[in-house]
């Protein structure tokens, strides 16, 4: 086994082993106690916060953004397709013939997306108010990663080079924004609860 | 502005410490920084400036968490955006999470992540409030509750004298020397709260529930002693003052063996006693709390009053308050009332659980430092309002009708503002008795 596929497997350990901490410790801290009496159905509410609620049409953050909305669907469906396919390298499975072709492209689209959200944070002075590092050096490994995916399908010499930036990003995926990869889900969770909670989700 | 020591500042991270819970662990780490936000804050519409975009408010407080909870923080603090702190960071947290915030949740349910903007905004409060740094014009008005048992300081003779010739003219008006205004009576089964305004200001508001428990046969009675609805310390964010406020309402449902506290039309006080209540006070109310919304839409379902849209003939829109339909799930209710008591009614646009924030909420009415920016809001509030063409506007929130009444002189709006239950007593058919 080359050093570099080595370290990408020392990397993702550690990460999963980061994010399991993240995970491990919003468990132990727990619910907040709720005393008042539950008017509404929690669990339905939950259901709507990852389905209904997450609807274009219930966002401005969506409708009133489409263009943004459409490239962070695409990054992120770049970012999940990514993951994959590092699995299935570990394993030595590519994808062939007009799938590899497929994936290649969808990955330079999805790759694009991330390069127009990079350079509107770049661009937009409200957003630069709101930037920090953090947000930057995020976006332009996930990005880096993704186009580098495309670049080993199509010229596997470039291997070195793809699992050296795939293990910086699962090294650096816990430390800041990039953990939205778990927070997320909380984050959706509690607001299920919140609302569910005061019967205000699911809408009556 | 007091000396920032060490311990000061301890206090204020306490609620990064001790009152640390799985949903604040998540709030603090789920923001991207994508600021799609922004275009859901009113004070970011009113006044577009990256200081207003929630995310900012968020960032605020999650920038001292990873300063003093997080490895990376610790250790880089410029990589991740960690602050200190320290004098200029309270100044910035006084002044956007005070006074650029009303906390209405509108940006929650449009958030892309799903992060409770409003909830961190509250726990920035907190830690501003166990410093000591909450805004005088804000603290003023909790002692006034602390101190005298209602946010107006109003002296418990002139409450008596106020209800007494309320209840002469309520006997007059319905031509039946029965029809009383009940005080501290144990045993009934409804203890109905105020809002401090409604006896300083807006009495025919008292007057107008009263007529309309007379017309149900309603048991129930005024407390002289506690029957303050707001709760002023959920908006400075001291959780030892909105527990000692929320203690007297609950003990004084319990003092008089009342089955049920009806809450006044009062957005923020309904959530703050049925909500946040039992949570300040670490325990389940003996009794069945509802607001008045409620309760007159139960009327009108269950046949107990009799209205006729006839007599409500202008054109009516609704407001609906932050903390009783976003937060609180009742919106339904008061369009049920509405289309029952009044002949023609047409909605904001948006409205319901979408609504626009009056302005008048977070605290901003107490706070008259940030007068200038609450009016700024309040015009795109006023504009929902003249596009309706409404010629009143109906609201269950005294503190709303307030801000309400402010935007229709300051914006030549030429309507009236009327809480639900004054134009249910309008559309009142009394029986013959």
């Amino acid at each position: 086994m080359s050093w570099y596929i080595l370290f990408s497997i020392i990397s993702l350990i550690i990460c999963l082993t980061s994010l399991w901490f993240h995970l491990f410790r919003l468990i132990r801290f727990g619910h907040v106690k709720e005393f008042s009496y539950k008017t509404g159905d929690t669990k339905a509410a939950v259901r709507y916060a990852f389905t209904g609620a997450m609807s274009p049409a219930k966002k401005e953050s969506a409708f009133l953004h489409l263009p943004t909305y459409t490239a962070g669907i695409f990054y992120h469906l770049g970012t999940f397709l990514c993951i994959l396919l590092f699995i299935l390298f570990l394993f030595g499975i590519e994808p062939a013939g007009w799938i590899r072709s497929v994936v290649i492209g969808f990955l330079l689209v999805t790759g694009m997306s991330g390069l127009s959200i990079l350079i509107k944070r770049i661009a937009n002075m409200e957003l630069r108010a709101l930037s920090n590092p953090d947000d930057y050096i995020s976006n332009i490994l996930v990005t880096a990663v993704q186009l580098l995916t495309a670049g080993i399908l199509y010229y596997g010499a470039i291997a070195p080079v793809y699992f050296i930036a795939v293990s910086l990003l699962l090294l650096y995926l816990p430390l800041g924004k990039l953990k939205h990869t778990l927070y997320f889900f909380a984050a959706r969770y509690h607001l299920g609860i919140f609302y569910g909670w005061r019967g205000v989700w699911p809408p009556k | 502005m007091q000396n920032l020591t060490n311990e000061i500042v301890d206090k204020g991270l306490e609620v990064l410490n001790g009152h640390m819970d799985g949903k604040l662990l998540t709030h603090l780490n789920s923001c991207v920084h994508c600021g799609l936000c922004a275009d859901s804050c009113v004070y970011y519409q009113a006044q577009p400036d990256a200081r207003f975009i929630p995310a900012k408010k968020v960032d605020l407080v999650a920038s001292i968490y990873r300063r003093y909870k997080t490895t990376t923080g610790k250790i880089f603090p410029g990589l991740v955006g960690a602050r200190e702190l320290n004098r200029e960071t309270i100044d910035e947290m006084i002044d956007l999470l005070y006074g650029a915030c009303t906390m209405c949740g509108r940006c929650v349910s449009h958030c892309s992540v799903g992060v409770d903007i409003s909830y961190v905004v509250r726990k920035g409060r907190e830690m501003l409030a166990n410093m000591g740094f909450v805004p005088r014009t804000l603290q003023s008005t909790v002692d006034a509750a602390i101190q005298t048992g209602n946010n107006m300081g109003i002296a418990t003779q002139e409450f008596i004298d106020t209800l007494k010739w309320l209840e002469e003219d309520l006997q007059y008006e319905v031509n039946d020397d029965t029809a009383t205004i009940p005080l501290n009576e144990p045993g009934k089964d409804i203890l109905y709260t105020l809002n401090p305004r409604e006896p300083k200001f807006f009495p025919l508001s008292i007057s107008a529930m009263a007529k309309v428990f007379f017309a149900a046969k309603e048991s129930w009675t005024l407390s002289t002693q506690m029957y303050d609805v707001t709760n002023y310390a959920y908006y400075s964010g001291n959780l030892q003052e909105a527990a000692i406020i929320a203690q007297r309402l609950h003990d004084e449902m319990l003092k008089l063996q009342a089955k049920t506290c009806v809450l006044a039309e009062c957005g923020h006080g309904s959530r703050a006693f049925r909500w946040e209540g039992p949570n300040y006070i670490q325990k389940n109310y003996p009794f069945e709390v509802i607001t008045s919304v409620e309760l007159l839409a139960k009327y009108i379902r269950e046949g107990r009053i009799r209205l006729d849209p006839a007599k409500n003939r202008d054109k009516v829109t609704l407001h609906d308050p932050c903390n009783l339909a976003r937060s609180g799930g009742i919106w339904k209710e008061q369009r049920y009332i509405l289309k029952e008591a009044v002949s023609d009614f047409v909605e904001m646009n948006p409205y319901g659980l979408d609504n626009l924030c009056c302005g008048g909420g977070g605290g901003q009415l107490a706070m008259s430092e940030y007068n200038e920016r609450r009016m700024k809001i309040g015009e795109l509030k006023a504009e929902q309002i003249r596009k309706t063409g409404a010629k009143i506007v109906a609201t269950p929130c005294h503190n709303c009708v307030d801000q309400l009444s402010q935007l229709n002189v300051t914006f030549k709006l030429g309507v009236q503002i009327k809480t639900l239950v004054e134009i249910v007593a309008d559309a009142l058919v009394l029986e013959n008795r």
